[in-house]
């Protein structure tokens, strides 16, 4: 082992403080809202702005709303700045799209997940102030005349989706946190001011990169004035304050604020504060999700030294518990289709701890320990927490880890850097760079402040493929020719015919898929740039370029491939029963599976139960599934983006396989129509019939280093499996045998079934109640009922 | 080879074939309560004993066996359309459900093969030591990272004692830790060739009475505590299991003169206590026969410690569940 520093584990055994209880409490008992405040005031900037270079038009904006949305300090805060007029309530943002949000406005209340409550006089603000303004503006509509309509049809028989950053901001991201920490934001203006000299005014190019240097000049001002707005609040506030200690907590929150982000943090506590005004508002600017903190451990570990003289481990634990509350109270609105694919109020913001530093070594430290310490202190949904595992893992870490996951939060997710720094070098990272990465959002490797990942740029549904394979290209459901016609199935022959038809789909579609992420990108890049996020990342004020337009040294596009297990299973139940066992044609089967099983279910029984599955360590299964996943890799790694990236594979659903079910008909794997499809490289819930180690072995042949965007393994496991010190030893011994034999990526829970449908039963007796839904955690009470009974069907390991 | 695989294969079920095989009626993997670390537990099938509160009656019988789980079958008729000698017919009692005439069946496996759902199920197959290696090293792996290995288990693997002492044999000689589950009634010759290659036994105490343990299991406690003094001389590492049946093995004189002979043994790494639990109760139905345990209740954590606290008492290494 090469432990760096020495940690004593009792640094990180600190319960939750009165306030942090108390603020939690608060948290639990509000209602998330809809906020029209940041509509309002980027409405009335945009037609202030007319004509003007579009990067000053969105730092003017950014500017109005930072200085005339509303501040707020709640009492007992120590760490301050609100997203909204509200606590929890999401800001509407509608130069990314608004259709959506008039079409739903009356169903946000009423939706069956993430419901928020809207008030009448915010509807009529947004009907009457905001929405005309918009009509034929939105990135949206501009993305989507740039498309084909092949991609447009495609998109909409769900072949694949990229919703995600075709309704909202990119996000994915992770700022150079680090450097507004040590240098402050004076810093940054001041590079921005220099940069400017190295560019021509004569040149039109480079006229429009000092645009973009202004830009983040008037941005970065904006967020200077933004912390001081709460410094006035918090000085408007002691003066009226009795509470002696109150009142000097106060007066300390305002010296802070007037401190930093401007100016370099000295303390633990400065350091925690500029971090969260600057993630606050890259929130605020972006409409993204999966904005990352990432290597907090690492950088902010000077300033947790510094203080470590005048500060107590018990007040930095509890200043790191009111941040992760802080976390919890940035929130998002989505489409009502968005919300079934990411369900659960889910914001994605990915903490990761320990792993190797730049050099190689070990990079644990009391941070890292006191992090996992906050994930046990608040149980909440968020951040995302990660830990990176390499050979020189420290016993501490990972018993403190271990300990973490068997609380059945579903976090810590482990991730492998034997298998994740060599994906990242085959990707062009430097070995430094690619030692330092962190995680984006569910399971996207990348180095921080220096990438535009695109990580989650679409889904794209494999099951779906094996159904216009059966059926030549035609959708049944939307009644359309969307894919080839590759052969109709009754001259297929042979299983190579079924693989060599399936492979032609999938080219086909894959090839819509990225036209449509890059005409998306195209439209990001000249509509809605970032000046404040671009100029924390690394080297867009070098190259005098948003990050929208490739000012980053990595660029990427990633969109996941979803229901690896179906397609593997489908494909391989055609194998042996149609061609190896000759048990039933593949028309027979075909006519079966359009009627969807109805009056054959034994047949159903028999593809479920006699054909082999993925998951079981089963040779004839793995490898078919490892195909159709190859096949998907090696199409994705042919194109690139327009910021001049690759595009990278990656093998994860988010919840997107619930909603991906619902628009596929039965399939050889024995899955009826409209049934949630596997998640992640999870086998089918209910496949896995040969326990934990079997599953392991299979994931494991998949080719992890090729996905680089990521592949996501669930595990469940029953409260008995990690109980006692044994209990804790069985997760590492998992951990570590996946990881040795190249796995990416693994998660626990812990809890037992009974436990879910009781929360089914009661949710109000079950409010706090957080489960793993494929790559985060999310109240289970506040999940669609078909996601919960999708994660009450994923096999229980028990023994 | 796949053990999946090989109980999906219904043909020629009772056929042994050529050359050294062992009729095994189940394998489990990620077992992590039978022996240290992650191990894989190979269940032998037969056994001389017959213990009411036995959880695995299909593993009593050595030979293979047909069962029926009613809650699998669809109905779909096919088993009684394909049975060459009409040995099932309908359950007319409740309309739903299976009878199969046991006496008549000949396990010629049809209906299990044409029964998609899973409700017939032939139990048992026979492997050889080859085949058997290639199940267990799937997980090599795992064995090392945690130190684990095999377990055979049963029914009673020393009832095999050929099939069972060239499978351990081969399992140590591939670096695997191997340990049994055993009654530990058989004669000591036979026991004494297969501890050669045994790193780790576990072995029950039932009940310390002879005339009682006669009545319970059907045989004599003698050669089972002779064989654990023996084993004790070897000094091979050994965890003693007892079963905690109430009203058959709980009283505190039985525990009493549990815990005394426990103590006069060395090398005993600690006393498991598995508390009664009736999980067997549905698998006894399934196979066609009564449950004679029927209205016990099973234990609760509490009802446990408080009939063990004795052995705690005595300074003893005390575990619940194994």
């Amino acid at each position: 082992m090469s432990t760096q520093v020495k940690v004593d584990p009792a640094v990180a055994t600190m319960g939750p403080t009165e306030r942090v209880e108390k603020i939690k409490a608060r948290f639990l008992a509000t209602t998330p809202e809809i906020c029209a405040e940041r509509a309002k005031l980027i409405t009335e900037s945009y037609k202030e702005t007319e004509g003007r270079p579009m990067s000053i038009r969105r730092a003017k904006a950014l500017e109005k709303i930072l200085l005339g949305m509303s501040v707020y300090i709640d009492d007992d805060e120590l760490i301050v700045g609100n997203q909204c007029s509200m606590p929890r309530s999401a800001p509407i943002y509608p130069e990314f799209s608004c259709e959506w949000v008039e079409a739903e406005l009356d169903r946000l209340a009423k939706r069956t997940a993430d419901v928020f409550l809207i008030s009448e006089d915010v509807k009529k603000t947004l009907r009457e102030d905001v929405f005309p303004y918009w009509k034929g503006k939105t990135n949206h509509e501009i993305a989507t005349a740039l498309m084909k309509q092949e991609a447009i049809d495609a998109g909409n028989a769900v072949a694949y989706t990229v919703g995600n950053y075709y309704f909202n901001g990119v996000g994915h991201i992770s700022a150079n946190y680090g450097k507004v920490m040590s240098e402050g934001l004076n810093a940054i203006i001041a590079e921005a001011e220099a940069a400017k000299e190295k560019f021509d005014y004569a040149d039109a190019h480079q006229m429009k990169s000092l645009h973009f240097l202004e830009s983040t000049i008037i941005a970065n001002k904006a967020v200077i004035a933004f912390a001081n707005r709460f410094a006035d609040e918090a000085e408007r506030l002691a003066a009226a304050e009795k509470d002696a200690a109150r009142k000097a907590e106060l007066l300390e929150i305002a010296r802070i604020c007037r401190k930093v982000p401007a100016q370099p943090a000295e303390t633990f506590r400065e350091a925690v504060q500029a971090f969260w005004f600057v993630h606050l508002v890259i929130q605020i600017e972006s409409n993204g999700h999966s904005i990352s903190p990432m290597r907090f451990d690492q950088y902010c570990y000077p300033f947790y030294k510094a203080s470590k003289d005048t500060m107590s481990d018990e007040q930095a634990q509890e200043l790191l518990d009111l941040l992760w509350l802080k976390f919890n109270g940035l929130n998002k609105v989505r489409d009502e289709n968005s919300t079934m694919a990411f369900a659960g109020y889910p914001m994605f913001m990915n903490i990761i701890v320990g792993g190797v530093d730049r050099e190689g070594k070990d990079a644990t430290n009391e941070l890292s320990l006191m992090l996992l310490q906050c994930a046990a202190n608040t149980k909440l949904y968020a951040p995302s927490l990660s830990i990176r595992i390499h050979e020189g893992t420290p016993d501490v870490l990972y018993l403190k880890a271990t300990e973490v996951s068997r609380m059945g939060l579903g976090v810590p997710a482990y991730f492998n850097d034997r298998t994740i720094i060599p994906a990242l070098l085959s990707r062009g990272l430097t070995l430094e760079d690619a030692r330092d990465y962190g995680i984006i959002g569910c399971v996207e490797p990348q180095v921080g402040g220096k990438t535009e990942g695109w990580h989650d740029a679409a889904f794209f549904n494999m099951a779906k493929i094996v159904e216009l394979t059966l059926n030549n290209g035609y959708d049944k459901r939307t009644d359309m020719q969307i894919g080839l016609k590759t052969g109709d199935i009754t001259e297929m022959n042979s299983f190579d015919d079924v693989m060599a038809a399936y492979a032609k789909q999938m080219e086909y579609f894959v090839g819509l898929m990225c036209h449509s992420d890059n005409m998306v990108d195209l439209a990001h890049g000249e509509n809605v740039p970032l000046p404040f996020l671009s100029s924390l990342v690394e080297d867009c004020i070098g190259r005098g370029k948003s990050l929208q337009e490739g000012g980053a040294i990595y660029n990427f596009s990633g969109p996941q491939g979803v229901g690896v297990a179906n397609a593997g299973d489908a494909l391989t139940a055609i194998k042996k029963l149609c061609f190896d066992e000759k048990v039933i044609s593949l028309p027979e089967l075909k006519e079966i599976l359009d009627k969807d099983f109805e009056g054959a279910e034994n047949i159903r029984q028999m593809l479920v139960n006699r054909a082999p599955k993925y998951g079981n360590d089963d040779d004839y299964a793995d490898e078919i599934a490892v195909e159709s996943a190859n096949i998907y890799c090696r199409e994705v790694n042919k194109y690139r983006n327009p910021r001049g990236g690759q595009f990278q594979p990656g093998l994860y659903p988010a919840s997107a396989n619930v909603p991906f079910g619902a628009v596929v008909g039965a399939t050889p794997d024995g899955r009826k129509s409209g049934t949630p499809l596997a998640d992640g490289v999870s086998p089918i819930g209910g496949a896995d019939i040969s326990g934990p180690t079997a599953t392991v072995n299979s994931v494991a042949k998949l080719d992890h280093e090729v996905t680089s965007n990521g592949t996501l393994l669930n595990q469940k496991f029953h409260p008995n499996a990690v109980k006692g010190e044994e209990g804790l030893h069985n997760l590492i011994n998992v951990t570590e045998t996946y990881f040795k034999n190249g796995g990416f990526h693994v998660q626990y829970n812990v809890i037992d079934r009974n436990t879910l449908l009781k929360a089914q039963e009661n949710p109000e007796d079950f409010r706090g109640l957080v489960v793993r839904v494929a790559g985060y955690s999310a109240f289970f009470t506040a999940l669609d009922k078909s996601l919960q009974d999708d994660i009450i069907s994923r096999t229980e390991q028990v023994f | 080879m796949n053990w999946r695989q090989k109980v999906l294969d219904f043909d020629n079920i009772c056929d042994r074939g050529e050359g050294l095989k062992g009729l095994i009626f189940d394998i489990q993997k990620f077992a992590i309560h039978d022996g240290g670390g992650i191990r894989t537990l190979v269940f032998l099938k037969g056994c001389p004993l017959l213990c009411p509160w036995c959880s695995n009656p299909e593993s009593l019988a050595g030979k293979p066996e047909i069962t029926f789980v009613c809650n699998n079958c669809i109905g779909c008729g096919k088993c009684l359309e394909v049975c060459p000698i009409d040995a099932i017919s309908q359950d007319a009692s409740n309309g739903k459900g299976l009878i199969i005439d046991r006496d008549r069946c000949t396990l010629c496996g049809q209906c299990a093969k044409h029964c998609y759902a899973g409700a017939i199920n032939i139990i048992g197959r026979y492997l050889s030591v080859p085949e058997l290696m290639e199940i267990l090293e799937r997980d090599r792996k795992f064995y090392e990272q945690s130190n684990g290995g095999v377990t055979f288990s049963g029914g009673e693997p020393t009832a095999q004692p050929e099939f069972l002492k060239a499978a351990l044999k081969e399992t140590q000689r591939r670096g695997i830790h191997t340990a049994i589950e055993t009654s530990s009634f058989v004669n000591w010759e036979t026991y004494a060739s297969i501890l050669e290659h045994v790193d780790l036994v576990l072995t029950d105490i039932k009940h310390m009475d002879d005339a009682e343990h006669k009545r319970l299991t059907g045989v004599s406690n003698k050669v089972i505590l002779d064989n654990l003094r023996n084993i004790s001389k070897l000094g091979i590492p050994v965890k003693i299991r007892l079963p905690l049946i109430p009203g058959f093995n709980d009283s505190t004189r039985n525990l009493e003169a549990t815990a005394d002979f426990v103590e006069q043994l060395s090398h005993v790494q600690s006393l498991d206590i598995l508390p009664y639990h009736r999980l067997g109760e549905m698998k006894w139905g399934q196979l066609g026969q009564g449950y004679s345990l029927a209205g016990v209740e099973a234990l609760t954590l509490e009802g446990t410690e408080a009939r063990i606290q004795l052995f705690r008492d005595r300074g003893l290494k005390v575990s619940i569940g194994g």
